[in-house]
């Protein structure tokens, strides 16, 4: 014990004396949240709905490339070949290795989600819960990378072969693009890798149900994590040299193989592959929604509330919301779409919504829209839809209904498609059409309210 | 006496390649034993067989009368080890790595104890990276020593090291000599074997083809001294060759060479008949045989039918 001990306090500190490492291991996650947080900062439902995907790519990192880059270059450099000649037995060093990481990895976790904390994202809805998922997700990967530390024979094939995992992971896999967004093979192929169940584990704790709405999720990643963690041990190498003494060596690959198979396979026949439109996933339908709170109807809005709404938004002229200026003409492209928009928003069916909050919502979704989609024609049609609610509402109320909107963006349906109205495109992510509806329905205050002159 | 390394029919084959066919060794309690050989010859795999790195295909391997296979752990408490190479961690210390290594054993020696003995005190908390080769190889040794062995490897410990450096290495295996260690070390540098080792194992295309002292080996397989004289003229070849006890003469220009069991009565025909020619004596060297002259004459392709004891 005393070894192994000393083994774990040794890799500790030589990885906190090696920039590199340091620069990997926290710098990237945290370079990766404040992307995310610049992104989406104009989300009225900001970080806490990413922080699954963020956390399991730091995990991932730190695990399958972090973990196996160190154990490789040590063992090319022959400091394994000496360990070996210690009495201290393989499973011991094994051992000391993955918890070594697993504490690196979950400082990066930390120092990530302290961060999160001081951009403004509420503290995790079962912070006890996530660290026991956070937990079952390191073991996975953790498993995952000792396998990868002994198929490769030094640095550069660590890197190849773990791009191998994390590319198809981030983009099919559920981590960095959401499922919702992807087309259903992608999600039945989803449905085989870890990323999915990590992602959905982490974020149904920070903004979900906890662990008891995970219960597939764990079960999946711990079923990874003993596969990869065994045979990581029984295909362990001392020296680059000594490959697979043993042919059955090879073998050891076949139950890493045969577990993310055996999860897929389970997914497929317990029916929780597809994830809805509306972002509400079948395996954790609580988890990435914050809980709607109940507020008073539209018609109670005050001139107060609109005062306190917060008026911060980009720049007309910038890539997100933009909003063409009255001087603006379009372009001979786009003018007749245009003014088909124009004249179509009058026969428009959403557009005639009984529900006052959904009609006007809808309507602004014909701004939104073309925006998430980058349409040229995305900044002429937000005075379009200004100028017909103008038409259709007095002013008083349309402050109040914009409001409420404003107030409640997760709130009633979106539309991903105006394609009825003559612009061609689907809109992938509802979030991104909610997020841009919350933007332009404060624009369209500022300028009714005159707090723009335009 | 004691034995405390007994190696009986090693064999070692890399697919079709035999790297050891059946080596045997033995180690007497407290000698310097030297595995001499050329690259290749198998020293290395030899020793990484003994040290349980490689799987062996036949043979024994016995360290203080235990069998190294069935009792592994046990044998690596009594063998301290330096490789050819040691490489640590580029940011890892001195002191940090006598704890460490320190920490794998019951009862570690002191590590200020450690450092003091391989003159590592005032590199005790300078990375691994900064230490010259000689002080790598220090550490590499105190390594070794961190659980107090009975028997110390070393595999071709002064290779890439500077002359001081290596003198230093040198004055330290005496020392373990002079403390009573048991030694095997494998080198291909005769000189270090002649002058360190009590005894020396010649190994050549994985079979050890002489064992003895470094003394025993040049007694049975030298052949006698070597001269070579410069003279201020060519002297006649036919002439020399009618001097009494002379073998393998080769003229090289003005420089001849020759080789003879006594010295003395040639080299007293050799002056008659250079004042008979009329030529001066530039340049004169007598050599005694020496262990590179047995390790040349039993490893070089032309003379593997040299027979020696051992």
């Amino acid at each position: 014990m005393n070894g192994l001990r000393e083994h774990l306090g040794q890799s500790l500190r030589l990885h906190f004396r090696n920039r590199m490492a340091l620069l990997y291991g926290y710098l990237f996650p945290l370079i990766f949240l404040v992307a995310f947080w610049v992104l989406y900062r104009h989300e009225k439902i900001p970080l806490i709905r990413h922080m699954g995907e963020l956390l399991t790519v730091s995990v991932l990192g730190g695990a399958c490339f972090g973990l196996p880059t160190t154990l490789v270059s040590e063992r090319e450099r022959g400091v394994w070949r000496r360990y070996r000649l210690t009495p201290l037995p393989t499973w011991a060093f094994v051992v000391s290795t993955a918890v070594a990481r697993y504490v690196i990895i979950l400082s990066a976790g930390a120092l990530q989600l302290g961060l999160a904390l001081s951009l403004g994202m509420p503290l995790p809805a079962h912070p006890l819960d996530l660290w026991v998922a956070f937990t079952v997700v390191s073991f996975a990967f953790i498993g995952l990378g000792l396998v990868l530390a002994m198929l490769a024979d030094n640095v550069p094939a660590v890197q190849a072969l773990g791009q191998c995992i994390f590319l198809p992971m981030l983009i099919i896999g559920g981590v960095a693009v959401q499922l919702a967004s992807l087309p259903m093979w992608a999600q039945h192929v989803s449905a085989f890798f870890p990323g999915r169940y990590a992602v959905e584990a982490l974020q149904a704790c920070v903004s979900g149900g906890g662990l008891g709405s995970i219960g597939f999720c764990l079960l999946a990643l711990a079923l990874i994590g003993v596969a990869g963690c065994s045979a990581g041990a029984k295909l362990f190498r001392w020296d680059a040299a000594q490959r697979f003494a043993a042919s059955t060596g090879k073998l050891w690959l076949l139950p890493v193989l045969g577990a993310w198979l055996a999860v897929g396979l389970l997914a497929e026949l317990r029916d929780r592959i597809a994830v809805s439109i509306d972002g509400v996933t079948i395996a954790a339908p609580a988890a990435v929604m914050p809980a709607p709170v109940p507020l008073p109807p539209w018609t109670k809005i005050t001139a107060k509330d609109v005062a306190a709404l917060d008026f911060r938004v980009p720049s007309d002229g910038g890539v997100v919301s933009p909003f063409a200026g009255p001087e603006e003409e379009a372009s001979d492209y786009t003018k007749d779409e245009v003014e088909a928009v124009r004249q179509g928003l009058l026969t428009w069916r959403p557009g005639l919504e009984g529900d006052d909050v959904q009609r006007v919502r809808n309507l602004v979704c014909v701004a939104a829209v073309p925006d998430s989609i980058q349409q040229p024609v995305e900044r002429y049609l937000p005075p379009v839809v200004l100028s017909h609610l103008q038409d259709i509402y007095p002013k008083d109320k349309l402050i109040k209904i914009l409001t409420w909107i404003v107030l409640h963006p997760e709130e009633g349906s979106v539309i991903d498609s105006i394609a009825d109205l003559g612009v061609q495109g689907t809109a992938g992510d509802p979030d991104v059409v909610r997020e841009r509806s919350y933007l332009y329905s404060i624009k369209f205050i500022l300028r009714i309210t005159g707090r723009i002159d335009r | 006496m004691e034995t405390k390394v007994h190696v009986t029919g090693l064999r070692k084959r890399y697919g079709t390649n035999e790297a050891l066919r059946g080596v045997d060794l033995t180690l007497q309690a407290g000698e310097i034993f030297g595995l001499l050989g050329p690259n290749g010859a198998g020293k290395t795999t030899t020793l990484e067989c003994v040290l349980g790195l490689r799987e062996l295909d036949a043979g024994t391997v016995e360290i203080c009368g235990l069998d190294a296979r069935r009792f592994p752990r046990e044998v690596k408490r009594k063998i301290g080890v330096a490789l050819q190479a040691t490489a640590l961690q580029d940011k890892i210390t001195p002191r940090e790595a006598l704890d460490l290594f320190g920490a794998f054993y019951p009862d570690p020696e002191s590590t200020l104890r450690l450092l003091e003995r391989f003159d590592l005190v005032a590199k005790a908390d300078a990375a691994f990276e900064t230490l010259s080769g000689g002080q790598r190889q220090r550490l590499a040794l105190a390594l070794a020593f961190v659980h107090r062995p009975e028997v110390v490897i070393l595999d071709e410990p002064s290779t890439g090291l500077d002359p001081q450096a290596r003198h230093e290495l040198h004055a330290e295996i005496r020392r373990m000599k002079r403390e009573g260690y048991t030694v095997l070390l494998s080198t291909h540098q005769l000189d270090e074997a002649a002058a360190l080792c009590d005894r020396v194992a010649i190994i050549d295309q994985g079979r050890i083809v002489a064992t003895g002292t470094p003394h025993e080996l040049v007694a049975t397989a030298a052949s006698g001294q070597a001269v070579r004289f410069t003279a201020s003229q060519p002297i006649d070849p036919l002439a020399l060759a009618r001097l009494p006890g002379l073998r393998a003469l080769r003229c090289e220009g003005l420089s001849v060479h020759f080789e003879t069991d006594e010295a003395a009565p040639v080299l007293t025909a050799l002056m008659a008949l250079l004042a008979a020619q009329g030529a001066a004596l530039w340049e004169l060297e007598v050599k005694r045989s020496s262990l590179e002259d047995v390790f040349l004459k039993l490893t070089r392709p032309e003379n593997k039918s040299a027979n020696l004891p051992g």
